[in-house]
């Protein structure tokens, strides 16, 4: 883990830099939406709501080092009961979030305790033994409209304002709006998420990650702790669930169990750096870009349809994969930037 | 630090220069026409993508190039006459068969590429994920062999469908079983057993064939659901074997059809009548790769049109020719048939607004009245109702013959067109094998 | 009555096929404790190389599935040389995240190849059995299903003797439980990985090979199968090849029992349910050495 912040030049330099990233983050969506190309800020919408998941998974994967494949679940919880909040019982999209977070937590709780018995890769099948349970109850429930699924009504009319109360969007205010929810929500996860890394409890996450005996053999229930850490991610994925809800008006039960939910918040992590707080933001920053670029370009035209640009995306991940397991934030950035300001670096960084 | 500063100034100023930067496109003469094609071109649905991104690449051919003798809207000639020539251009999104990215890249087909009109997904389930955004962003879209009903039903104002919906196609079904005994058919067709995927294509289809089924006095003697993607469906076969359902009223795609019938074969189990819904009936591989072995004989099934007679029009030879350019040889299935003569509607569509507008567009659209000379398909016309449904799109009723074509047989007077007698009941499995082309 | 016990004997034959899945990601994942997104992909490649050979010079399976498992031993090689082996010095997550990008890279290599068409054996010797069936005590037994699952049979016979009855096999598990202390005894890791993907690869191969005899060969043919080849090797226990074998003759009767008298949408849900009963009680699967 990085250290305190060194005193002086350095330490002028980071605030610089985090004033400039606050900077870019608040001000990203405006040009785009002078100028109209509303897609990018969609964009930025993507790589906000999988940063957000993908410090979620961490919880469970990096800090308390549990292998789970099955996170969407409750992305699929927390965008149905959103959206069953909103249409029966006309619920405010933020009081909806609240609902979905409540339900989606008390469902892991039940789920997971069971589970902690398993270890490992063990646990890792239990928690796809979920995802491809709640496939079935997804598409066939008839209270959840089963595969027909679920519109989410939008009333008309709505300033700005109102939109980010309500998170309805009717006219074209979409791409700013939830740009800005999706920034909000990050934040908000980020804050929680560094609050507990920090507390007594990330403390107990990674000791029962590095070494689960040996934990308990000084008291700690690894049990406890790894319902804890799913739960917390629960609650995150919930909140993903009832903004992407919102997003797309409409939750389908192959849509929001799909094996990208999965895949991609997981992917953000590991390739930031697992375990580490900025990881999954740098991940996601990373990955969804490129792939959309690609998409735009490989994806198209004459070549369309030959899957040219999955084909290139999958190429790239296999060399990052190959070229900095360790993720990217291994990478010796103190270093380099040591080296760019034209010292030395003040001491060896190990990769 | 000094460098440091110098980087973020530069950062902040270009952000600032790219906000003060070009704004919309600028008016002018159009000289190209942007039809954004937002496609499952991976993943699940692959197989359908591909299919409608042929029939896109067939339309833009039609319009770009000077056909003279093709009796279609814009055959003749190059380009849209109504807007001095512009040629037609299409936007290939691929979107891997996710929601998601259907919805982002719909967002980027509209806002950076500026498509005139948006044609897509493909799918039903993704299509009523995009029409919410397209319909904020105010430009026409069309799903054309989207058959879902929920689609049209709750009214958005820029989706327009030229295909009819499962509802009617369903419903022709069940008319050509009830007017069958009138003509000769079986009159003691009593029990059916529904036979459906998972997804909302196929659940759609179950729901309006239960209500039907009711209806029309039959005891539904089974009701199952498989998932796709189902490795084996030996146990289902048994239970349908044992409910003994006169007709099997069946809905899967390809891969399920295929071990459907491995394991129907095996358990020797075939109903007196097979009835189906788009899938894997409307599927061209599946269909070619019945061949080998009378897989698909007497099965029957909706179409938007009625195959054996349309093939016979010149207008529909060419088309297919220029189709199996873009299709490695594959020829038309039903679906690109549909898709094609939405497309071409559209193309005709913009050329009468004479412009790119959204609104002339609309008006243009919502004006139609096309009559049945002008297409390649066996609607009765193209006219919208109040949702933007073509109300003229019917269906017919086909059934694969010996010869493992597809022959029309309701209604009646385009049946009698095409001579052909259905088969009933439909053959067992040694019948079939006994009779394979060795 | 008759329904169940035909449910069960149905199941076991699938059970069988299954197990020819399973056994390649027995090799590499059970045993080796390789994390592998891709493995359905290497039985597509091997569907497709079935296929491909079937339509091109009319091989029937049964004889190219000895090429194609020399090809995908040395594919399997490949991928652990130049890939999985970077991998291993970092996370192990990082292999999910690296095998994830082969499933890509793999799958829409395909695509761009063949299209996403469905594609079928037509002619070979288990088609050409297609119909016939073995009426034992009134139950049906399909032959060309139960000629894929004899051969199923008999590759996990020739593994498991590899695996614990010959040195090479031990020198497999010592690496995978302990990679230092087998360095310490001169068993080359790295060669022993490679081994391990090489056979894995292979094997799963040759179940694509059968499998294209009765399956739709497509680019995304990988997924079905694979789902319930993880739960298999899980359900049997890691590092044990008699129990991938008893674990997939259980998943395929739950499955189809569960068709048989449940929504049928259900039986994959009910063979997932199932797994986590059993880790309730049995954490480390049913032979599992955990």
């Amino acid at each position: 883990m990085a250290a305190s912040s060194p005193p002086g030049r350095a330490g002028r330099a980071r605030s610089l830099i985090w004033a400039a990233a606050v900077l870019v983050a608040l001000l990203y969506p405006i040009p785009f939406e002078r100028s109209g190309y509303i897609y990018y800020e969609t964009v930025g919408f993507l790589v906000l709501l999988n940063a957000m998941l993908g410090i979620g998974w961490n919880i469970i994967g990096g800090w308390a080092g549990q292998f789970d494949f099955g996170p969407s679940i409750f992305l699929a919880i927390g965008a149905y009961t959103a959206a069953l909040l909103s249409i029966h019982l006309g619920v405010n999209a933020w009081l909806a979030l609240l609902g979905a977070v409540v339900v989606s937590v008390g469902l892991c709780v039940a789920l997971t305790y069971p589970v902690t018995r398993l270890r490992g890769h063990y646990f890792a099948i239990a928690t796809v033994a979920m995802w491809m349970i709640a496939q079935p109850i997804g598409a066939t429930w008839p209270f959840i409209n089963g595969s027909q699924g679920l519109f989410i009504p939008v009333a008309p009319g709505g300033s700005f304002v109102h939109g980010m109360l309500t998170m309805e969007f009717p006219g074209r205010g979409k791409g700013l709006g939830f740009y800005y929810l999706s920034l909000l929500l990050f934040v908000i996860t980020l804050l929680g998420a560094r609050a507990v890394e920090r507390s007594k409890l990330g403390f107990y996450f990674r000791a029962v990650r590095d070494d689960q005996d040996g934990a308990e053999a000084i008291g700690i229930d690894s049990r406890l702790y790894k319902v804890i850490a799913r739960c917390l991610m629960a609650a995150i994925f919930a909140a993903g669930g009832t903004l992407y809800g919102f997003w797309a008006l409409a939750v389908f039960p192959d849509q929001v169990l799909e094996v990208n939910w999965n895949i991609l918040p997981m992917m953000a992590a590991v390739v930031g750096g697992l375990g580490r707080l900025w990881g999954p933001a740098l991940g996601a920053i990373i990955l969804i870009p490129i792939s959309q670029v690609m998409t735009a370009t490989l994806g198209a035209g004459p070549l369309a349809g030959r899957g040219i640009d999955l084909i290139i995306y999958g190429a790239v991940i296999m060399l990052i994969a190959g070229w900095r397991p360790n993720g990217l934030l291994s990478l010796p950035w103190a270093e380099w930037a040591a080296r760019f300001r034209g010292r030395a670096p003040a001491q060896p960084v190990k990769g | 630090m000094r460098i440091l500063r110098v980087i973020t100034a530069v950062a902040v100023l270009s952000f600032l220069a790219v906000q003060l930067g070009p704004g919309a496109r600028a008016a002018g003469p159009v000289t190209e026409v942007l039809i954004g094609e937002l496609l499952p071109l991976t993943g699940n649905f692959a197989s359908l993508g591909q299919q409608y991104l042929w029939a896109g690449q067939t339309v833009e051919d039609i319009v770009n190039n000077d056909y003279p003798d093709l009796q279609v809207p814009l055959g003749p000639g190059k380009g849209f006459p109504g807007l001095g020539g512009a040629k037609m251009t299409l936007v290939v999104r691929d979107d891997q068969s996710r929601g998601d990215q259907a919805r982002t890249l719909a967002e980027q087909l509209i806002t950076v590429n500026k498509v005139h009109w948006l044609n897509g997904e493909g799918t039903s389930g993704n299509t009523s994920i995009i029409q919410p955004l397209v319909d904020s962003y105010g430009i026409p879209m069309s799903c054309h062999a989207c058959a879902s009903p929920t689609l049209t039903d709750k009214g958005f104002k820029w989706f327009y469908r030229t295909g009819p919906n499962d509802r009617t196609m369903v419903a022709s079904v069940f008319q050509f079983l009830k007017e069958w005994p009138g003509r000769g058919g079986p009159s003691d067709l009593k029990t059916i057993a529904i036979f459906t995927c998972d997804n909302l294509f196929c659940q759609d289809n179950r729901k309006i064939a239960a209500d039907l089924a009711e209806k029309s006095g039959y005891k539904i003697v089974a009701d199952l659901t498989t998932r796709t993607g189902a490795t084996t469906l030996a146990s289902e076969v048994q239970r349908l074997q044992s409910a003994n359902p006169d007709v099997l009223f069946f809905v899967q795609y390809p891969a399920e059809t295929t071990v459907f019938q491995a394991d129907a074969k095996r358990a020797g189990y075939m109903s007196k009548v097979i009835a189906t819904s788009n899938g894997a009936y409307s599927d061209q591989t599946w269909l070619t790769a019945q061949k080998a072995a009378n897989g698909a004989v007497g099965w029957l099934g909706r179409d938007p049109t009625a195959i054996d007679l349309a093939s016979k029009k010149p207008a529909w030879k060419k088309v297919n020719e220029i189709y199996k350019k873009y299709s490695r040889g594959q020829d038309m299935g039903e679906l690109a048939m549909r898709e094609i003569t939405g497309m071409l509607w559209m193309a005709d569509t913009i050329n009468r607004a004479k412009s790119v507008e959204p609104a002339a567009l609309a008006k243009a659209a919502n004006e139609t009245n096309m009559t049945p000379d002008q297409m390649i398909i066996d609607y009765k016309g193209i006219k919208f109702d109040q949702n933007r449904q073509n109300e003229l799109a019917t269906g017919v009723v086909t059934q694969i013959g010996w010869d493992d074509e597809k022959h029309t047989i309701w209604p009646w007077d385009l049946a009698a067109q095409a001579g052909f007698k259905p088969i009933f009941p439909s053959p067992s499995w040694q019948e079939r094998e006994s009779r394979t082309k060795k | 009555m008759t329904l169940l016990l035909q449910a069960v004997a149905d199941g076991l034959q699938m059970g069988l096929l299954y197990a020819l899945v399973a056994v390649g990601l027995a090799i590499i994942w059970g045993l080796m404790e390789m994390i592998n997104f891709a493995h359905g992909e290497f039985m597509m490649l091997g569907m497709f190389g079935a296929w491909g050979l079937s339509v091109s010079l009319g091989w029937d399976p049964l004889v190219s599935m000895v090429p194609i498992a020399v090809l995908m031993y040395g594919g399997g090689v490949l991928v652990y040389r130049l890939l999985m082996q970077r991998v291993q010095r970092g996370e192990v997550f990082t292999q999910i995240f690296a095998t994830v990008g082969l499933l890509f890279f793999v799958q829409n290599g395909v695509v761009a190849l063949f299209t996403s068409d469905y594609r079928f054996v037509e002619k070979s010797f288990l088609t050409g059995l297609s119909g016939a069936n073995i009426t034992l005590g009134g139950l049906r037994i399909g032959v060309p299903l139960l000629v894929g699952g004899l051969i199923a049979l008999a590759l996990f016979l020739i593994l498991y003797l590899l695996i614990d009855r010959t040195d090479f096999g031990l020198a497999l598990q010592a690496t995978a439980e302990d990679r230092d202390a087998a360095m310490l005894v001169g068993i080359r890791p790295q060669r022993m990985y490679a081994v391990a993907w090489g056979l894995g690869t292979a094997l799963v191969a040759i179940a694509g090979v059968i499998l294209a005899n009765f399956f739709s060969v497509y680019p995304q043919a990988g997924l079905s199968f694979t789902v319930l080849a993880y739960a298999i090797v899980a359900l049997g226990g890691f590092g044990s090849i008699l129990g991938t074998l008893l674990a997939a003759l259980v998943v395929g009767v739950v499955q189809s029992v569960t068709a048989a008298y449940l929504p049928p949408a259900f039986k994959d849900a009910f063979v997932f349910a199932s797994y986590i009963l059993i880790g309730l009680f049995r954490p480390q699967g049913l032979f599992g050495r955990f």
